[in-house]
Order: C-alpha cells, then structure tokens, then sequence
C-alpha cells in the first residue's frame, strides 16, 4: 500500500472531524469543552468551529452554566442532524431501492423502481434516473451517494469488479455516480453493507468482541460478516458456491436452490406432486410458504425443508470458521420465521454439534431497506466518522 | 404589467375530501416556494356527475394527478407529449411516471402486530375499499400478507365491503352481526369506514374495545374526535413530495420509480392491550 505524507490539509479535515465527533457524540457542547476533548488548541477550536457553524453541521445554542471559576457563560454547540443528506442505495436483481436519509440516519424518503429484466449499461441508467426521483426531493445538500450492489465489489476503487446479476463487470461506479452528483459516493456489497446497517442503525448488539454474520437471500445468496462489533466488515457472492445434493451425480450451485426464482420454479413443481397445496400459483410470498407449513401443508413442507437444508450448508461453515455470536438470517427468506430457524438448526445438527449450534443467536431481518441503509452508515462514517 | 405566473395542474376527484385537501395544500406549499400557481380540476364531486377534464395541459409546467382520478391511457398521452407528470396515491405499471405513495403494506403490517401482538385479537374483519383503487387492493394484500403471518384463520365473510363509503362499511357491518359475532377486531382500509363500523358495533350493545378492537387506515379529525386507533402517513408530505418530483423534471432532471412514504401508528381508545 502506497503510503503518503499527511498535508495540511489532511491535518485540518482531521481536527474538523474531531470537534464534529466530540459534539455528536455529546463528548462536548461548547468550545471551552472541544478543546479539551479533541487537545486543539482554544484559537483553532474558535476557527474550525465557526467554519462548521457556517457551514450548518453545528448551530450556536443557549448559554451554559458558569464555570468553577466563576468565568463566563459559554455559547453551548448543538449538532444539526439535517445538515446534509444522504442517498443510500441498494441494487438487487428485482429493483433499485434507494434511501434520503439526515446524518443521524432518519429517512425522509424510500424510493423504488423495477429492474426491468434490465442488464449492464441499461442498469446504469435506470439507476441515476430513480436517484434522480429523490435527487429532485433534498431537503439538504447532498453529502454523498453510496450504494450497494451484488457481486464483487473493490470498495477502495469504487468499482464493480463482478456482478454477473446485473451485467456489470470492472464497472467504476463510484466514479460515474460522483460525476453526475458532484459529491463522493462510495459502493460496497449489499449483504456488507447490510451487515453493517444493522450494526449502526438497528438493534444489533455492538461489544467490541462481538462477531455476526448476515445472509441475505433474496434474488442472490450474499454473505456479511462484522468481526470485532464494525472493526471489520466485509461481504460477498456465495450464489456461485456449488454442493452436491444428496443421490445427486453433480452439485449444483446454491443460488439454484436458494434464490427466489428457483424457490418459485421449486413450488410450481411441488404444486404438481401435491394438488390440493396451498401454495398458490400466482403471487408466491415467503409468508404463503410460512403460513402452508404452519398448517402441515405438505408441499410446503417439503419446499421449506429444502431451502432450510442447503441453506444450512452456508450456516454450519460460518458457525465453524467464525464461532459468530449471531446470525442474521435476512431478505425476503425472513419472512419464513421461526419455522426457518427451527429446521435449519435440525439440519445444522447433521454436520455440528448441538453445542456449537446452540452457542449461536440466530435472528431475522426482513427489512427491504436493510442494504441501503447500511449504505448510508458507510458514506457517512467515510466523509464525518460519526454514525 | 405583472408576469403571468407558470401553472402547476392538478387532476383529482372530490378535492374537498380530506385525503385531498392535504395533498393539495402540500402541492401549493412547493409551488408557492417557485412562483408557481395552482389551478385544481376536480372532475368528479359528490354533488356533480364526472366529467371530462378542463385544464388547458399544453399551457401547464406540469401535472400532478391524485388517487386513480383519470384513466392510465389519458395520462400515458399527457406523458407522450412531454408534460411533466407525478402521480399521488397510485402508480402506471409499465412508465417511467413518477409516484408517491404511502407504505400501505408496512401501515397494514403495523395495524396488525398492534391488534394481534400487543391488542391480542385473533379474529379479525378486514373492511374493503374500492376494488379499482391502488390503495384499497394493497391495504387488502397487505391485510391478508399479515393474517398468513401470524398464522390465523380468516373466513370469507370476515372480507366484507365498504368500497370507501361509510354508508356501505354499515350496511356490511350489520349484516354480519346480524349473523355471527365470533370476531375480536375490525379493521377498515379507511378511518371513515372504521369510524362508521365503530357506530354500529356500540349500536348493537358491543363492548369497544373490550369485546371487539376497531382500527382504521389515515387519520383525520373525525378518527380523532372518535378517538379511533389508525395509522396514517402525512398526506401534506406526499403533496409536497410529488411537487418536488414535477419541479426536477422541469429541471430537466430524467426520472423514474416510487416514493414511498412510511406511517406510523397513532393508538386510541378504540383498541386496548391488555394488562
């Protein structure tokens, strides 16, 4: 890694992003307070201070208590959560789903568009006409644009290396996206920045010590890992991974089997061995697989069983290489429930044991926003180090 | 001599209903801000038959068109010919047109884990909208994605008919007491018609909510007054929202897809957790 010799200016972005953090993480709440939390001087906390006051990340408040000494009243310092947003993105192999969202990860606005069956170039532009759609509705300058995607992705770069769902290959998004916006954008993996979404932004458990891994099945199979609470995170395609079924000459890759069109092709075939399912034959939802399971409805019995055993293939290596705390089982697959969880560990237990399985929390996300919300906590963290 | 001020349009029905009225008084909010007026075509009111649509579209900046209130084609021929569009409360499948719209299937997913996880109800009436209207066939999707979700059990005759109309939602309502009770919960596809089943349950002797949890979808200040459980997305937002989509386009901004706008859950007396 090449490296280089920190400029002034590096030196001054650094002090900047010190007072913001010590304000936004309540470290301080007035100047007098920032210099003694950052260790700048009292002269470059007044002038980097009233350079984000101009700029709108911090806004002059009431007037604190005197101090000990008695000295005068300091001008209290409020962060300005709506200072700038943010556009998160995630694109899967359905749509674009796209976030406006405040620097304290409060969205505003959703907004979607169907892929289309589209591919490589025709995505590209699909893409920056819906980020338009929410373009058109800021609130607040733009601060950046990141977004997640399927495949391979060199974050560093900002570029696709490998997307084959979307016909992308050595495709420097970062680059086209900061063009058309005039701002940074980043990209990352979708089931990467899932992870870390649920880090920052939800509910997960954030110790230092914590590990998880997150499965994002939807259109794709895409595995994210957060070691050490966010220390590191990193994401990937594990569609392509192929294993041999049981009675089976030649393995098959995972994503057939896992991916939602396979679940759907699976369930028109299981509708023919068992006519009388429930398992309707338009309009196919996880929830109508949960809710025949839940009433012995064979077919889907058996459907959910299927998808419970291969997944497990992906569950009992991250349990052996990892000892994750939890894992995350997300996408659209959440919505099978418990019902999932149950036999998946059942199936677990044919290559583990009952100890190890037991060791780990498994848990649901079902939100359709998880990815690019973790987009935002990416691009805000590169450009503030906050969230 | 003053400067004509450029023309937003706007195409609705009924535009002194509640859900109108709100979205309206956002559009205005965003046009007012870029100079722009506002002139409403409200081709069907509930004193006048329907009728054609009156403003002049080759002289607007834009349009935007509420609820479903003009035919898909009219509207695929306005894009044709370039006016700018967004649409409220419903979508073209197949365009390019921009939307906004509220979550109906998190607002429904929101009504039911209230009535079912924290209220405790298991049998549930769900009260239809209009079949032809976006809205009445998510929040009924949505209605039904959730009763799979918590594994309960629904007979036909707990879908009954409101078509957006309390008078309907009553006459279904107290067709069904008329013939069984069995049920712990109503929920309406609008508050209106909650508000109106509501009426006849305390009519019928019928314990709100001890017996029986009533909750409708949107608020307004008769749900308020009734002190009816809803969920509700701001409708002014979704006015403002569809202006912004219509001022980008005549920035020349290309675009496409759906806003959509969260609810959230606003609990009243009409629905109870127990203890």
């Amino acid at each position: 890694m090449e490296v280089r010799k920190a400029t002034r200016q590096d030196l001054k972005r650094h002090n900047r992003l010190s007072l913001l953090r010590a304000v936004y993480y309540g470290l301080a709440d007035n100047r007098a307070a920032m210099a003694v939390a950052t260790g700048l001087t009292k002269p470059t906390v007044s002038e980097l201070a009233a350079e984000l006051i101009a700029e709108g990340f911090l806004v002059e408040g009431g007037i604190g208590g005197s101090t000990e000494m008695g000295g005068k009243p300091p001008r209290l310092l409020d962060f300005v959560p709506d200072a700038r947003q943010v556009i998160g993105v995630s694109v899967d192999g359905l749509e674009v789903r796209a976030v406006l969202v405040n620097l304290k990860g409060q969205a505003a606005a959703e907004h979607t568009a169907p892929l289309g069956g589209k591919t490589g170039q025709e995505v590209v532009t699909l893409l920056i006409e819906t980020l338009n759609g929410l373009v058109a509705q800021l609130d607040a300058p733009l601060l950046a644009v990141s977004i997640g995607v399927p495949g391979v992705v060199d974050s560093e770069a900002g570029t696709v290396k490998r997307s084959p769902l979307l016909g992308w290959y050595d495709l420097a998004l970062a680059d086209i996206l900061s063009a058309q916006y005039n701002c940074p954008a980043y990209v990352a993996n979708n089931t990467e920045l899932a992870a870390l979404g649920q880090v920052a932004l939800g509910s997960a458990d954030v110790r230092e010590d914590y590990n998880r891994v997150t499965l994002l099945i939807n259109d794709t199979v895409e595995v994210g890992v957060t070691v050490q609470g966010a220390a590191y995170h990193r994401g990937g395609d594990i569609g392509a991974m192929r294993y041999l079924p049981r009675g089976q000459a030649s393995a098959v890759p995972l994503v057939d089997v896992l991916g939602w069109r396979a679940v759907q092709q699976r369930a028109s075939d299981l509708r023919r061995a068992y006519p009388d399912t429930r398992l309707p034959a338009k309009g196919l939802t996880y929830l109508h697989i949960r809710h025949a399971a839940g009433l012995n409805d064979p077919a889907a019995e058996v459907l959910l069983d299927e998808l419970a055993a291969v997944l497990s293939i992906a569950v009992v290596w991250s349990i052996a290489l990892l000892r994750p705390h939890t894992i995350v089982l997300a996408g659209q697959v959440a919505d099978l429930g418990d019902l999932l969880i149950t036999r998946l560990c059942y199936h677990a237990a044919e290559r583990l044991s009952i100890e190890d399985i037991a060791a780990v929390h498994f848990t649901l996300a079902s939100g359709l926003n998880l990815s690019a919300r973790g987009a935002v906590v990416m691009a805000v963290h590169k450009e503030l180090e906050i969230l | 001599m003053a400067l004509k001020r450029p023309i937003l349009g706007v195409i609705t029905n009924f535009q002194h209903g509640v859900f109108q009225r709100a979205v309206i008084q956002g559009i205005k909010q965003i046009a007012d801000l870029h100079s722009f007026e506002v002139i409403v075509d409200s081709i069907a009111d509930e004193d006048a038959p329907p009728r054609p649509v009156s403003l002049d579209i080759a002289h607007l900046g834009g349009l935007v068109v509420i609820s479903n209130a003009i035919p898909d084609e009219q509207i695929r021929g306005y894009q044709a010919v370039g006016v700018p569009l967004s649409l409220i409360s419903h979508q073209i499948p197949g365009t390019t047109i921009p939307a906004v719209v509220t979550d109906n299937g998190q607002g429904m997913a929101r009504l039911m884990h209230h009535l079912v996880v924290e209220c405790g109800r298991r049998r549930l009436i769900f009260i239809r909208g209009l079949s032809d209207q976006t809205d009445a066939h998510e929040r009924e999707t949505g209605f039904q994605r959730e009763i799979m979700r918590y594994t309960l059990d629904l007979p036909e005759e707990f879908m009954i008919d409101g078509d957006f109309s309390p008078e309907t939602a009553a006459r279904s309502m107290r067709a069904l007491i008329g013939q069984r009770r069995d049920f712990d919960a109503v929920l309406a596809a609008d508050y209106l018609m909650g508000i109106a089943a509501l009426d006849v349950l305390t009519e019928a002797g019928m314990d709100v909510p001890g017996a029986v949890c009533v909750a409708g979808y949107g608020d307004g200040h008769e749900s308020a007054q009734r002190g009816l459980t809803v969920v509700a997305a701001d409708v002014i937002e979704q006015g403002r929202r569809g202006a912004r989509q219509l001022m980008g386009q005549m920035r020349g901004l290309t675009m496409r897809g759906v806003t959509v706008l969260s609810t959230h859950l606003i609990p009243r007396n009409t629905t109870i957790t127990p203890q």
